[in-house]
This record gives structure tokens, sequence and C-alpha cells, in this order.
């Protein structure tokens, strides 16, 4: 179980930006994005996330398992959603739909719309998630708390996403040795117990110490923070953020993109468009 | 009674409520990464570790449980690769159940003397209640209908959530009670 933070974009062209411009870049394309249901902007949207990603050098083979997962949960979404809305994807009538054929026993139609649909999820999803690898990979750790504190979070609550990743490894590590130590008892994780209740019981030697531990041990910190007089003035930070001229205009090129966006989604420019080939498979 | 939580200290943001928050966000992120099927369905998994969130609600109060569900969601989505925002939403759904964890047994439920049914009592309505933000899939679009957003959304993680909430909350309380006398806090 690997789940620290790894600053795989170390030195890339992204990674030299101001972290804020990470977390901002990917605020304002979610807003964006997610007003778009026509796959042709959405592909156009999909290569602007991924020169993104790009950028950030982030290399493949480190998160193959993260894309996995990620392509795992967009497929679970996909799916869901075209075989439970069946028909009534994005407000089509049922008699408007192209169909070829039906899932058996569910009896929910497949249609142009809905292969449409599912692959505008599919660019949506992918492109946030391009967005997010970065935010996740080329941040330097250390970057973290001042970043969220410039963006005008209070500083004890940016102190606190700070230490939060800080936290992290450690915990990580006192998972396993509990793990280790419980096994030795004669505990066997992998073991499944007797209905969801006996599952669940069974994890209980690992999450009570496991917690506990955490709670107690961090009376050290919290005592050192206190002696260092914690929250009494306001909070300077050790590295200093300055967004450069690349930076700004990073950011403006996203917010351009939000606000063409914006004026062709309340234009109605943006709804789910069925391409021309997809209708002529159902023969329609 | 919610711990040596009261409606006066409620609100109050020390260094110890950041040092909480952090590593009950951190600990939800570290132990979310744990979760099993639940026999008999397709896409509900049990996930131990969300009763971090409502544990840490009941005991440290209600910003130290809208920290940890928020940021321990959105972290534990970062680790994955997921994101960070992507299902913001989520995030703050899971912040609001930690929210609701911490004032409940403040306001609504101060009149249960049992620490161990109080503690089931608020984490279940915590769920039941936190996790309706989720129905903001519909505004998003990430579900298309009011039937996808209830049936694959809404209702999975509330079962499964429910589940480990309900059992795990009291046995975390039950365990940190004693030794939260012990140490005089």
């Amino acid at each position: 179980m690997n789940i620290t933070p790894r600053y795989l974009g170390r030195g890339s062209w992204l990674s030299g930006r101001d972290p804020r411009v990470l977390i901002l870049s990917l605020a304002i394309y979610v807003f964006a994005v997610i007003q778009v249901w026509d796959i042709r902007i959405l592909a156009v949207m999909w290569l602007i996330a991924f020169t993104y990603y790009r950028t950030a050098g982030i290399p493949f083979r480190a998160v193959r398992l993260n894309w996995g997962y990620v392509l795992f949960f967009v497929t679970f979404v996909v799916l869901a959603n075209t075989i439970i809305t069946g028909g009534e994807l994005r407000g089509a009538r049922l008699e408007e739909l192209h169909i070829y054929g039906r899932v058996p026993l569910l009896n929910t139609p497949i249609s142009a719309e809905s292969v449409t649909y599912a692959i505008a999820q599919l660019l949506r999803f992918t492109s946030m998630a391009a967005l997010g690898f970065p935010l996740a990979f080329a941040i330097a750790p250390g970057d973290i708390g001042p970043a969220f504190a410039r963006l005008g979070i209070p500083d004890k609550f940016a102190y606190a996403v700070e230490m939060t990743f800080r936290f992290i490894p450690s915990l990580a590590a006192d998972v396993r040795t509990t793990i280790d130590a419980q096994r030795i008892r004669g505990y066997d994780w992998e073991r499944a117990g007797r209905g969801p209740v006996g599952k669940l019981t069974r994890t209980v030697p690992i999450m009570v110490p496991v917690t506990i531990n955490a709670i107690v041990g961090a009376e050290d910190t919290i005592d050192a923070m206190d002696l260092r007089g914690f929250g009494t003035g306001r909070r300077s930070w050790l590295r200093q953020l300055a967004m450069g001229r690349v930076d700004r205009l990073v950011i403006g090129a996203f917010l351009v993109l939000f606000a063409v966006i914006t004026v062709l989604s309340f234009s109605g420019l943006t709804r789910l468009w069925t391409p021309p080939f997809l209708i002529s498979l159902a023969g329609g | 009674m919610s711990m040596s939580m009261t409606r006066d200290n409620l609100w109050e943001v020390t260094s110890r409520t950041i040092v909480y928050a952090a590593i009950g966000a951190a600990l939800y992120a570290v132990l979310v990464q744990f979760s099993f099927l639940l026999p008999g369905t397709a896409n509900v998994s049990l996930r131990p570790g969300f009763a971090i969130v409502t544990f840490f609600g009941v005991a440290f109060g209600p910003i130290v449980g809208l920290f940890t569900g928020l940021v321990g969601n959105a972290i534990g989505d970062q680790i994955s690769g997921w994101g960070l925002l992507t299902s913001w939403n989520w995030s703050v759904a899971n912040g609001l159940v930690g929210l609701l964890a911490g004032l409940l047994p403040v306001y609504l439920l101060s009149g249960i003397s049992n620490k161990i049914v109080m503690a089931a009592a608020a984490a279940a309505i915590a769920v039941i209640v936190g996790f309706l933000f989720v129905f903001t899939d519909l505004i998003i679009g990430t579900a298309d209908t009011f039937d996808t957003a209830l049936s694959a959304n809404y209702l999975p993680v509330v079962i499964s959530n429910l589940i480990s909430a309900v059992i795990l909350t009291p046995i975390l309380v039950l365990v940190w009670e004693p030794i939260k006398e012990q140490m005089g806090r």
C-alpha cells in the first residue's frame, strides 16, 4: 500500500509554476467542463487538459495504477448513468432516440444518443482527472500550505491542510506496523468475516490502535505548537510565493476558456450533440 | 452531552482543533483505501475508514468533523489520482457528515445519556442527512436523473457508510473515553 503523496513532476514546466496556478486551473476547468455535453467542444477541452497534463512530466509507469482506478471509476459512472437513465438522456424523449438494441433483462435502450452521452462522460471525467493529476503529483509537498494560505484560506486551516499531507506517510507506516503486529498475534486481515458486520469488526484490531495512537501521539505536536505561540498572531510562511507573468497567463487562459464556455452554454450551444454517423448506424 | 464539547466552545479553533483536524483528515485519507464489497451487491463497498469522519465529529466537534470529511475525502481522491476537486461535491458531503456528527450530540441528541447510543445515533443521522448533498450531481451532470442520483449515488453510499459509521463510531468512542479521562482532556 503506497499512499504517500509523490512529487513525480519535479523539475517539469508545470512544477515550476506557482502552486496556486495548479489549484486555480483545476477549479476553473472543472466549472467550465461541467457546462458542456457537446462532444466536439469536449474533445477540444480534452486536448487542452492533456496538453496541460503533459507539461507536468509525470512518468506514466509511476501512475498507471492511478489511471487504472480513474478509468474503472469513470466506466462505472458512465455505465450506471447510461443503463439507469435509459431513454431519458439529457431530456431526450424515447421516441426521438436512434436505437441500436436493448440491454437484456433491463430493457434499457442502447441508442446513438446514449453512446454519445457515454463518450461525453468519458471525455469530461478523464480530462478532469488529467488536470487533477498534476495537483497530486507536481506540487512540492512544502508548497501546499502556503499555496492555500495565499488563496485566502485562513492561516490556521491552510496549516492544517499542510499538516494533513505531512501526517499521511507516518500514519500509513503506522497502519502497516499495526497490521504486522496483529498478524504476529494471529490476526489475518485477508480472512473474510461472516457478513458485513463480521467483516467490519475484523477491521477493529487495525482501526482502533491506529486511531487512538494517532490522537494520543498528537499531544507532542499540540504542545510544540502551543510552546511556539501558534495562533497568537499572523502566521508567516518559510516559502514565499510570487506569481510570474507565465503563471498569470496560464490562469488567464483558463479564465478565457471558462468565459467562452459559459457564453456558449447560455446560448444553448453546449448541449448533447449526436454525430450523424452514429445516427446512421441505427438506420436513422 | 458530547464528550468535552459544549455549546460555548463548539466553534473554538485552537492548536488542538488544528492538529486533531489534520490527524482526522490524514487518517481518513489513509484508512479509506481499505474497502470490500458488501455481499450480495454489485457496487456497494464497505469502507471502515469512513467511521473516522463521524468519530472525529462526535469526539472533537463540528470543525474537526467538517475538516476530516472535507479534506480527508479530497486528499484520498488526490492520492488515488482522481483529483482534489473532481468530485468536490462528494468531499463537501463528507464534510457535512462530520459537521453534523459534531453538532448533533450538543443540540438534537443532548438528552441521550448513554454515550454509545448517542454516538451511533449521531453517526446515523449525520450520514443520512449529510449525504443528501450528493444530489448536486444532478446539477453538475454526474447523474442525469433523480433515479440515477438516488440508486447509483445516494443509496449505495448511505447504506455502506451507515453500516461502517453505526458499528465503528461507538467502538471508537468506547475506547477513546477512558483514555481521554486518563489524559485529563
